[in-house]
């Protein structure tokens, strides 16, 4: 056993990305056996032994603690792998073989030994007839690297604690019976054109089952589904995986299923995320119609050019090579590629992704100056091409993907809804881990992603940084400020990847997802001590109630807010001074810094104001405040970690700089070559403004701090005065930018529209008059194919003569015709 | 039997393959059909009995499947026959052609 | 004209004759004698083969067997005078033709396939054959695979039939079950 892992130490993540799966699976099979024994409960035997065996009425109380250990033991193997991977010498191939492995899952066509089909034989003579095309394989594989390891790490741990903590938080799941008071939010807020109708659930509170054992069930399901995704070494596995825990978000967001707004909410969650999914599934068939492969690595072969070939090595190594469709084919009658003489080309060279015996490259000057062939049928070992424009649309597909599932504009309205969850599902999925996978896919995928594709992310980054911010500024509920927030952190994710700055947007992905969940644990705390209370503005007061809670709270604020020495200091410092070294390359893009700039400061602002509303001040609402509590040991121990985890994950040494974080050392070996390729200036034009940037998002948070100090805390000016100076805008930003009710507009009113006009042509009125418009249309045609249907029928029934041995005769003939021809044919 | 050859063989058993098809699609009988069926098990069985004889390779194998044939052709006797009581019981009569309720 | 050839000659005629009298003749019963001879004309030639045991089982089995199934179904079925059921004269010439092209096309197939070789060996007997059935063989057959030109033989796997000797005796079974099913007098429920 320890062998077999010192082999192939990349097991170890396999493993432990198989655990929480198999919790799954142990729990819907005693779930699933208990509801099966239901019936006979009553009767004795052994099908009632096996029920109360398994619990009984009682909700799965120790599938949860089996699910909480097996994630312990994921995070242990994580966090082992994690090591394992850093102190692991070897290097190159070697490495590869020992940090992944990969398997066919779907093969489609001939394996590379198996002997070539009829076709190839018979053109054998030929030598420049295409050689078959390879094999399509969709493929299980995992591969580790620096991030995969990191992010591995991250996920069990973090998933680890809010385990931990929902132990405590979803007590109350733990009974027999749990009286759901039907939504502590008001249903006037929703949105939804539906909401008026109450549904008898909403009326009046409503008696169920508890559900301990099924909230850990998804939540184990959910850790195995974004395990694999991050172990994935190709897209495919990634896209499996992603719906996966689209699908467990939907589950967990609609866990309280009985209250309409959460059922909504999953809904909506769902169906934005499926408008991300197909321009996903768009990008990735792109990919393997032309690149014939989603293996990461191999697709970074393919589109990028090699470092040398068998004469040189090439100058636009790790680089896209964009050529011309060139009138004159080659002396083979192959058709021929060349580099533009000015301008750029048409078409993206794709390069071999195994290198054939003798190997030229693509470059003026070079061995076939410029030149290559692309012969018509692809395969491993030749070149090929892709029109310029459909590249750019598969890159800007698999990142339109990411942005549904991190909730980037436009598509980031489903996570402030998604907050109807659980709150440690919102921990876990909709700060930490889940809306990080867009993030991380971005990441992943760099080397594939135009200049063009870039700079859309780094646009859409900013853009969703700034609205998202903004709407946090106003909102009154305490998970929803922080939902807000976390779209705007994920905005600065993406900016960061958009403009090069790769380790710095990875890096803040991990340092979000501690102190996020965090922040988010803490707010469950609030609300938990509450009693369900998250309207900050019923709150106040708290911290001489909850101590531990404000304390590691304020660790969280400080270091979302950039707090020097506290772990999101050194991310957000890299992301700006990224954005500024870009900015001063590229001045027409100065809004990519400014807009992050201004947001720094909103989000000091947001941040401090949500912890002075919620624990300074006088309570103000002192019946809240009277019951408030602070939460048991079970809860408040994730706390205290996280709070660790989030001043110190990113320290290196020296302490005090920046720059010097080890974790960003870490990845900073996994960062693609092809950043450093495509962003030598503005890396160096990086160094000599980083000190700058970090004084002004220093000064930026400091001022936004100070203001949310002076408003919610000394009251001068007061809250009231501040709100009377623009009533318009804070409307505008209190309606979240109208983003709903645009989409309500422009999407849902029209196609409801429609169809209500649709149904309205297709109901038939009584009188005749009216039917003539049906008769021609769409009925008229319908019945005609289908009697059309029905003459041919009775044409064909005489010959169904329903006498045997008419049928045997017309079987002996159709034989003895087959047979016939067979004779004749196979002379 | 080697002056006689494999050929005439075959000829004996396509003469009676075409005789049990031409029982088989013209008797009205459903008996005769039975036995037209029969005819054309037996063809096919000449032709096994022969290819295990011609041909050193299937000594055994001819023989063998001969004889599961004769065993299939007495079960499928079997069943054909108890159908067919079934149907006089229905019917009071042997004609096939009263058998038309699949007509279209 | 050797023996074999004569004695050939004589039971395929007498064979071919009483397939056509199946054929011809209208009265059930005619059918059932004619049938008779064929079968035992069938059970000639496999003897004339040298295949004594198919043959034995054949006189057995279906002359034995099946044919007096046959005759107690024609006794079953007949209703007072036995009925002859006409054909028509179209469906007798329709069926006709397909015979006849059905035998074309198979005498064109048999006489192209030519006549191979064989030596004078005897066909296995009733002993080689029963242990067949019971799995036992002969692991190394003298006899090659068809189409493979010199060299040394590839290995063969021993063949068995016990399996299809079970699956056979275990399909025979359920189809006297299924006939005695079929067939089983219907009990008229009487009403009180």
């Amino acid at each position: 056993m320890f062998d077999w892992f010192q082999a192939v130490p990349g097991r170890l993540h396999v493993v432990g990305a198989l655990l929480p799966l198999a919790a799954f699976a142990l729990l819907l099979a005693a779930g699933g056996v208990r509801s099966l024994c239901r019936p006979f409960r009553e009767q004795g035997g052994f099908a009632s032994k096996l029920y109360w065996a398994l619990g009984g009425d009682i909700p799965l109380k120790t599938g949860a603690y089996l699910a909480t250990a097996f994630m312990a033991g994921s995070a242990l193997l994580g966090v082992i792998g994690l090591t394992n991977f850093l102190a692991d010498p070897s290097t190159g191939e070697q490495r590869a073989a020992r940090w992944g492995e990969r398997v066919d899952w779907v093969r489609l066509g001939p394996l590379e030994s198996a002997s070539p089909p009829v076709w190839q034989k018979q053109h054998a003579g030929d030598r420049f007839a295409p050689a078959p095309k390879p094999a399509l394989a969709l493929e299980l594989g995992y591969k580790i690297d620096h991030l995969t390891a990191v992010v591995f790490a991250m996920v069990t741990v973090i998933g680890t604690l809010i385990f931990v903590f929902s132990l405590g938080y979803m007590k109350d799941e733990t009974q027999k019976t749990v009286e759901d008071h039907a939504g502590h939010e008001p249903l006037a807020s929703s949105h939804d054109a539906h909401a008026g109708h109450a549904t008898p659930q909403a009326a009046h509170s409503l008696h169920r089952r508890g559900r301990f054992g099924r909230f850990f069930l998804y939540l184990s399901l959910f850790c195995f589904s974004m395990l694999n995704l991050v172990i994935a070494d190709n897209l495919f596995q990634v896209f499996v995986s992603w719906e996966l825990v689209g699908v467990c978000s939907f589950f967990l967001i609609g866990f309280y299923y009985e209250r309409p707004s959460a059922s909504r909410a999953a809904n909506k969650a769902f169906i934005v995320n499926r408008v991300g999914d197909a321009g996903f599934l768009v990008g990735m068939l792109i990919a393997w119609t032309y690149l014939g492969t989603l293996n990461f690595e191999e697709m970074t072969h393919r589109v990028r050019s090699p470092e040398r070939d068998s004469h040189t090595s090439l100058r636009n190594a790790n680089q896209f090579v964009r050529v011309n469709p060139s009138s004159e084919p080659n002396r083979y009658g192959v058709p021929q590629y060349e580099l533009p003489k000015q301008g750029e080309g048409s078409h993206l060279a794709l390069f071999p992704i195994v290198k054939p015996g003798h190997f030229d490259g693509i470059q003026a000057g070079g061995h076939k100056d410029g030149k290559v062939s692309v012969p018509v049928v692809a395969t491993y070992t030749s070149y090929g091409t892709i029109p310029y424009w459909l590249f750019v649309v598969m890159g800007i597909g698999i990142f339109f993907g990411c942005m549904g599932k991190s909730a980037q504009v436009p598509l980031q309205t489903w996570l402030p809804d998604a907050m109807e969850g659980p709150t440690p599902v919102s921990a876990l999925i909709h700060a930490a881990t889940m809306v990080a996978a867009g993030v991380y896919l971005v990441g992943r995928c760099f080397p594939l992603f135009a200049p063009e594709v870039l700079l859309t992310i780094a646009y859409i980054g900013a853009i969703t940084l700034f609205i998202s911010a903004t709407i946090a500024l106003v909102q009154t509920d305490i998970k929803r400020v922080l939902a807000y927030s976390t779209c705007s952190q994920l905005g600065f994710m993406m900016l960061a990847l958009g403009i090069g700055g790769w380790v710095a947007g990875l890096l803040h992905l991990i340092t979000h997802a501690f102190f996020k969940a965090l922040l988010f644990l803490c707010s469950g705390s609030v609300i938990h001590g509450c009693h369900h209370e998250q309207d900050l503005r019923k709150m106040g007061g708290l911290k001489a109630k909850m101590s531990i809670t404000a304390f590691t709270m304020l660790v969280g604020v400080l270091a979302i807010s950039g707090a020097p020495l506290l772990s999101g200091w050194y991310s957000k410092d890299m992301i700006l001074s990224s954005a500024l070294g870009y900015v001063s390359v590229h001045p027409e893009h100065v809004l990519l810094f400014a807009l992050p700039v201004v947001t720094a400061g909103m989000t000091a602002y947001y941040m401090f104001r949500l912890w002075f509303l919620a624990f300074t001040g006088t309570p103000r609402d002192q019946h809240i405040h009277d019951h408030a509590h602070e939460s048991p040991r079970v809860m408040t121990t994730p706390l205290i970690v996280l709070a660790m985890f989030s001043i110190g994950i990113a320290w290196g040494w020296p302490v005090w700089e920046a720059e010097a974080s080890t974790l960003g050392h870490v990845l900073h070996s996994a960062e693609p070559i092809s950043v450093k390729t495509d962003f030598a200036t503005e890396q160096k034009a990086e160094h000599h403004v980083h000190l700058y940037a970090g004084a002004i998002a220093l000064g930026m948070a400091a001022m936004g701090a100070y203001l949310a100090f002076s408003v919610f805390y000394q009251k001068t000016p007061s809250r009231d005065s501040l709100h009377a100076t623009g009533p318009g805008w804070y409307r505008f930003l209190l309606g979240k930018w109208y983003f709903d009710e645009a989409y309500d507009a422009a999407i849902v009113k029209p196609t409801l529209n429609l169809a209500h006009a649709a149904a309205a042509a297709d109901k038939r009125p009584p009188e005749p008059e009216s039917r003539r418009f049906d008769w021609f249309t769409l009925d008229g045609i319908l019945n005609a194919i289908g009697q059309s249907a029905g003459a041919l029928g009775l044409v064909f029934r005489a010959a169904q003569t329903g006498l045997i041995r008419s049928y045997v005769l017309a079987l002996a003939l159709t034989a003895a015709l087959l047979l016939g021809m067979l004779a004749v044919l196979a002379k | 039997m080697n002056e006689v050859g494999l050929t005439p063989f075959l000829l004996l058993s396509a003469f009676l393959f075409a005789c049990g098809a031409v029982c088989v699609a013209s008797k009205r009988n459903a008996i005769g059909i039975l036995m037209g069926v029969e005819l054309i098990l037996n063809a096919a069985n000449v032709n096994l009995v022969a290819f295990a004889r011609f041909n050193t390779t299937f000594r055994l194998e001819g023989q063998v499947f001969a004889l599961m044939v004769v065993v299939l052709a007495a079960a499928e006797a079997a069943v054909a026959l108890a159908i067919f009581l079934n149907f006089y019981n229905n019917h009071a009569t042997v004609d096939v052609d009263e058998a038309k309720n699949l007509r279209g | 004209m050797s023996l074999p050839v004569i004695l050939f000659v004589l039971v395929a005629t007498a064979t071919c004759v009483s397939a056509v009298g199946v054929v011809a003749s209208r009265n059930v019963v005619r059918m059932a004698v004619w049938l008779l001879f064929t079968l035992i004309g069938v059970a000639l030639i496999y003897f004339l083969l040298g295949a004594e045991f198919a043959g034995a089982a054949q006189l057995i089995v279906y002359v034995g067997g099946t044919l007096v199934l046959v005759v107690f179904g024609v006794m079953l079925t007949a209703q007072g005078p036995l009925r002859e059921l006409r054909t028509k004269r179209v469906e007798l010439i329709v069926g006709g033709v397909l015979g006849a092209a059905l035998f074309v096309l198979l005498a064109v197939v048999s006489l192209e396939l030519g006549s191979p070789q064989s030596d004078n060996a005897a066909l296995p007997g009733t002993g080689p054959l029963g242990m067949s059935f019971l799995g036992v063989t002969e692991t190394s057959p003298k006899g090659r695979v068809s189409g493979v030109p010199t060299g040394t033989p590839p290995p063969r796997t021993p063949v068995a039939y016990l399996l299809p000797f079970e699956i056979v005796s275990v399909h025979l079974l359920v189809v006297l079950v299924g006939a005695a099913y079929l067939a089983r007098a219907k009990r008229k429920r009487v009403k009180p």
